[in-house]
């Protein structure tokens, strides 16, 4: 019933960057458990700016990349934003301690709490979208 | 996996932080024992702190998944060590029942290596990193707690 529309998009848009979100809180507090480890190197969860790209790809104007041939290389192709994953990338290139650890306390704090905001914030909306569907259906 | 999982990795960090304020006290308390079993005046002891998943430090794009970087699950402490490094601090007590009665350090009495400074240091680098964690254990239950109020 609610393929196709943008109330599905929404949500599992918003249900994805909520588990991303989750992943990224146990990597802070996995750094921040560590923050006294000898030789102990950060880690970070990029996701956002590829799901953004792909995203971005659906906008683009199809009929510049239209393929004629099969041996032409397509392009302005659309990529699907479910393909895309999160990454975990170590920062093993800084050093900021004496005992060879780069975790910097304040630093994991705030993107905790910015990223705790973000959680919240997305509860907030996907809320919102359920009450939409609930006004419709009243 | 979820939230109950970053409270594993935080309390990890409780705990311990808190076996490290525990030897740091023991330090302190022992700042003057000058017989132990093993003999002589006592010795530091010190932690040794390492992740519970042991991660590659570099990183390969013709790594399978497998071998590439997982979410870490906290700290866990592998050993407390003695601080055999550090010299044991000479002071002059001869009426002291452990002085030295032999040789050119005659009169001297051998007192533990702690230095109660750098304990303070440590003990305050401890307590302020169990309290971080304490903040992200508070942060993932309110989180939590926001996610169960989605459609409420």
């Amino acid at each position: 019933m609610l393929e196709n529309t943008t109330f599905a998009k929404s949500v599992d848009l918003l249900q994805r960057n909520m588990a991303v979100s989750t992943l990224r809180r146990q990597v802070i507090s996995n750094n921040i458990a560590n923050a006294e480890t000898p030789n102990f190197k950060r880690s970070e969860v990029s996701f956002e700016a590829e799901l953004g790209r792909a995203l971005a790809t659906e906008k683009l104007d199809k009929s510049i990349g239209v393929v004629t041939n099969v041996n032409h290389i397509p392009f302005n192709s659309t990529v699907d934003y479910r393909t895309i994953g999160p990454r975990i990338a170590l920062d093993y290139l800084t050093t900021s301690k004496n005992n060879g650890n780069n975790v910097d306390i304040e630093r994991e704090m705030m993107q905790a709490t910015e990223n705790q905001m973000m959680y919240e914030l997305m509860t907030k909306a996907v809320s919102h979208e359920f009450r939409q569907i609930n006004i419709v259906l009243r | 996996m979820g939230l109950f999982t970053t409270i594993h990795t935080a309390a990890s960090g409780l705990t311990a932080e808190r076996l490290r304020l525990d030897v740091i006290s023991d330090n302190i308390a022992n700042a003057s024992t000058t017989r132990t079993a093993e003999g002589g005046a006592y010795r530091r002891s010190r932690v040794v702190f390492r992740p519970r998943v042991d991660q590659p430090y570099w990183r390969s794009p013709f790594l399978p998944e497998s071998l590439q970087n997982k979410i870490g699950a906290g700290v866990r402490v592998v050993s407390i060590e003695k601080d055999m490094d550090s010299e044991l601090v000479l002071k002059w007590d001869p009426t002291h029942p452990d002085a030295i009665k032999t040789g050119p350090k005659t009169g001297y009495v051998e007192m533990p290596n702690v230095n109660v400074v750098t304990e303070m240091v440590d003990m305050i680098s401890a307590s302020r990193a169990y309290e971080a964690n304490v903040a992200i254990m508070d942060g993932s239950k309110s989180m939590f707690r926001k996610a169960l109020e989605i459609g409420g």
